[in-house]
């Protein structure tokens, strides 16, 4: 491998001056800062940047954007520029170079918050997970707006130095790098050799060429190994920061701030219900209060007797979710299979996992039923019913299964539409509508809140309110807890 | 002679002398401990089907003499191989961390049932055996080629597919999203029952790796549109029409081939006329449907993996030398290069060991034999690899 990464030293960073400390607007993150600041600084810079990390995960699962796409971009630099959140907008800039004081504060502030944010949601696997994307999204969003002069230096400050293949081997190859590489005039690029796993993301993709273990990688691709080594980084260092949330935790002052810091993020993630449902209602609440992907599943289930494996987890973790009993469980699967199977082979081949759904087997983990951000971008095998009716089905029988549901040509003509251009959550929101009769434009992010929604309603406990999205999610909703974050922050 | 037919009732008679006879035990407690690294034999998880489906997880043996012992008292009617972890398995069962497991590949011919005309199911045929073949191929040049890796194991499963294992030490300490992106690098085939058309090439340059499968799938696509004749029935003719994404160009071919006799070669031969005919009078839908034929023959040929056994970093797989409990058939290791010869009726069963007197015994001890050489060639291959990974380590430590 021919990139070569040498440490700085971790001397203080107090001692330099600002620009001495923060030369470049993109960091590694790998010193934490000493600095001595006010309570009420810690709290603003932390509910800040969870509001920027907030807007990226918004671009892309709510306003469904792709990411890194112009668009993405865009969204996300107008929403901060609208939140008040002007110096990170700045801070994603093309020259990043500058070195105004404006310029030296804001590095200071990006520095310090995503090291709060690190306590904050170093707590648990979940939090980890959800905090490492966001924050690789920002620092490959910065890092591909950067101008190549800005990349040069982001290079030579951090000490990655790097040959590049000589012509003679490039020459070689250069018709595989042609018809493999995601860029046009690969004549004129420079390639550069690391090993595969260090550029998963392009090797998942198959965007780059493999040859012997090695990748062969154009400047501009060198992104995917930062953030690779990023990953990597901020992995380790939660870890790290996780061992220490004791020490941490002394000091009360912070203690109710960072606990309550992931709280407003979490939501709910369905695994403890209080209510009970009984199996007997599933035939009627398929109808009227699952989601399609669900409904589809059950449906399955009642015609073909069996589902595949990731079916049974998709329908069964969802069952779990609204409130069937493991007992119930086991009787339900255990009626339709032994009606193509012996008793025994069930028991032996079936029991278990259900009730290894339910924390009872293996390594007794009670697991939370598949959101729909899990469900969308999970495969699915070539046999399978699971997955998202809106995104693994085609159009055709999409258009078919909701005919056959009795909803009127308008409406099926709505929700293909909307599936079409790839808007799945938007798509199963419609869906809900037309099985209510109403007009809500709830967003939907968990099939199991969708069906709390829907018993909701049933029940009567939401009065329709349509446009005012605010008062009729009260807690699952993730966009309308940082909006109503947001105008606290604003008029405070 | 008569044949004499398996029963699975005679196993518990059979095994232990199996175990004792056959099984190549010291060859594979080699294989399992790879000059223990990154731990010693006994952190491997092994785990056994017991009679009536008893299953025995978290087991683990130090040497030779222990497996032996082990396999005399339990008598598995199945060995499955887990992975390396920092402690004893039985010790550490639940929070025991994985450190190592080999990177492996399960094909298994149910995930061809929409496809194959000949078999459903558990069954299976030397027509179908050649959807192994082509994946098998395709696979091992995949590994070798653009990721490297040498030290590659290829299983029977037993009865209707084959195991990839590969050992080299950038695969089995891999982590699971590596393993993921591998797997999707060679994943061309995804969606589900309510997807017709499964494969997607868009309409940019066609990737090294692609392009080299689809060399691989021309060598046998004409075999297979003759033996499996997907496009004869109505039903397999209605399938493929779907595939056809461009509505004229659809009802085009649905008319031609309406008109020929059932042959699926002829009915395959006419569509790519008529498609490269279509796509001469109409830039726009050349663009489209730049590589339709491409993705048909990928979509009916290319291997159709089983993602989530490749992504998990601790799923157990059924071991090599295993005897498969419906069928008595040894899971023999066999080369890819030969694959093309393999033959689903030579492979070696319990019964055809044991019995001297059999029919096809001494064809079958033959390619038992053959398998267990194999499986020789490659543990030895593992350790050469490994003894020089650590030569290379130790010496890049002095110079610093």
């Amino acid at each position: 491998m021919n990139l070569n990464i040498k440490r700085r030293s971790t001397k203080s960073l107090t001692t330099g001056s600002l620009i001495e400390t923060y030369p470049h607007d993109l960091q590694l993150y790998k010193i934490p800062p000493i600095d001595n600041i006010s309570l009420q600084e810690f709290e603003s810079l932390a509910l800040e940047r969870l509001n920027l990390l907030r807007c990226l995960a918004t671009a892309t699962t709510l306003k469904n954007l792709r990411p890194y796409s112009n668009e993405w971009r865009e969204y996300i630099i107008t929403e901060l520029r609208n939140k008040g959140l002007k110096y990170y907008a700045k801070l994603c800039d093309k020259s990043a170079c500058g070195n105004t004081e404006m310029d030296l504060q804001a590095r200071r502030k990006d520095h310090i918050a995503h090291f709060i944010l690190r306590l904050a949601y170093c707590r648990t696997e979940e939090l980890r997970r959800w905090f490492i994307a966001r924050e690789l999204e920002l620092f490959r969003m910065r890092f591909m707006t950067m101008n190549t002069e800005s990349v040069d230096t982001f290079f030579k400050l951090n000490n990655l130095c790097y040959l590049n293949i000589p012509d003679e081997e490039k020459n070689n190859i250069i018709h595989y790098l042609r018809e493999s590489t995601a860029y046009q005039n690969v004549d004129n690029m420079k390639f550069y050799k690391v090993k595969f796993y260090e550029v998963l993301d392009l090797v998942k993709l198959r965007k780059v060429y493999l040859h012997g273990g090695y990748a062969y990688i154009p400047h501009k691709d060198f992104v995917s190994v930062l953030s690779a080594q990023f990953r990597v980084h901020l992995k380790q260092s939660l870890a790290v920061a996780c061992h220490h949330l004791g020490e941490i935790e002394q000091d009360e002052r912070l203690v109710s701030l960072l606990k309550s810091l992931h709280q407003t993020y979490t939501g709910n993630d369905y695994t403890n219900t209080k209510a009970i449902i009984p199996i007997e209602s599933l035939d009627s609440l398929s109808v009227k209060s699952f989601p399609l992907c669900m409904r589809q599943l059950h449906e399955q289930l009642r015609m073909a007797h069996h589902l595949k494996h990731l079916g049974r987890l998709q329908y069964g973790l969802f069952l779990k979710g609204i409130g069937v009993t493991l007992e119930d469980s086991l009787r339900f699967w255990r009626e339709e299979f032994t009606k193509i199977m012996e008793l025994d082979k069930f028991e032996k081949q079936y029991a278990y996992n259900i009730r290894y759904n339910y924390g009872k087997e293996g390594n007794k983990k009670n697991y939370s039923p598949y959101s729909c951000l899990k469900i969308i971008n999970s495969p699915v095998g070539a046999q399978d019913c699971s997955g998202c009716p809106y995104r693994h089905c085609d159009v055709s029988n999409l258009k078919n299964k909701l005919q056959g549901y009795g909803f009127d040509p308008q409406t099926v003509h709505d929700i293909v539409d909307i599936t079409k251009k790839g808007h799945f959550q938007v798509a199963c929101s419609k869906y809900f509508d037309a099985v209510h009769n109403i007009d809500l434009g709830l967003g939907i992010n968990h099939p199991n809140q969708y069906f709390e929604e829907s018993q909701k309603y049933l029940k009567g406990e939401i009065k329709i309110e349509p446009k005012k999205e605010n008062n009729s999610i009260p807690k699952e909703s993730i966009t309308d807890i940082h909006e109503m974050d947001l105008d606290e922050i604003v008029e405070g | 002679m008569v044949k004499q037919q398996y029963d699975a009732n005679l196993l518990p008679d059979m095994l232990p002398i199996y175990y004792t006879r056959h099984f190549p035990q010291k060859i594979f407690c080699r294989w399992l401990a790879y000059g223990c690294s990154p731990q010693p034999l006994s952190n491997r998880e092994m785990s056994f089907t017991l009679a009536d489906d008893v299953y025995l997880r978290y087991l683990s043996i130090s040497n030779q003499k222990e497996l032996q012992e082990l396999l005399q008292k339990k008598c598995p009617y199945k060995l499955d191989i887990g992975a390396v972890y920092n402690t004893k398995p039985s010790v550490g069962r639940h929070n025991a961390v994985v450190l190592a497991r080999e990177l492996v590949f399960d094909i298994d011919l149910t995930d061809y049932d929409e496809i194959r005309t000949c078999c459903q199911e558990a069954k299976v045929c030397e027509k179908c055996w050649l959807f192994m073949v082509i994946a098998c191929e395709i696979i091992d040049k995949t590994l070798r080629e653009d990721f490297g890796f040498q030290c590659i194991l290829w299983v029977f499963s037993g009865r209707r597919g084959i195991h990839c294992w590969v050992s080299d030490y950038e695969a089995r300490i891999l982590d699971s999203p590596g393993r993921g992106a591998i797997a999707s690098y060679l994943c061309l085939i995804a969606g589900g029952e309510n997807q017709s058309k499964k494969v997607h090439l868009g309409n940019e340059n066609l990737h090294t790796s692609i392009r080299r499968s689809l060399n691989i799938i021309d060598n046998y696509f004409e075999q297979l549109l003759q033996e499996q004749d997907f496009f004869a029935t109505s039903e397999g003719l209605n399938a493929f029409l779907k595939l056809i994404p461009d509505e004229t160009l659809r009802s085009q071919v649905a008319k031609k081939l309406e008109k020929l006799p059932q042959s699926s070669l002829e009915r395959w031969t006419s569509f790519v006329s008529t498609y490269e005919a279509y796509c001469r009078e109409n830039g726009n839908a050349m663009r489209k449907l730049k590589y339709l034929t491409e993705e048909i023959k990928i979509q009916y040929c290319y291997p159709r993996l089983d993602v989530n056994v490749t992504t998990g970093f601790n799923h157990l797989l059924k071991s090599p030398f295993s005897i498969h409990p419906k069928t008595g058939k040894v899971s023999i290791v066999f080369k890819s290069s030969n694959v093309k010869n393999f033959k689903l009726d030579e492979v070696p069963t319990i019964n055809t060991l044991l019995d001297d007197m059999s029919t096809d015994s001494s064809v079958h001890q033959n390619n038992m034999k053959e398998a267990v050489k194999t499986f020789q060639e490659v543990v030895f291959l593992c350790e050469k690899t490994e003894a020089m990974r650590k030569r290379n380590n130790a010496n890049t430590s002095i110079e610093f």
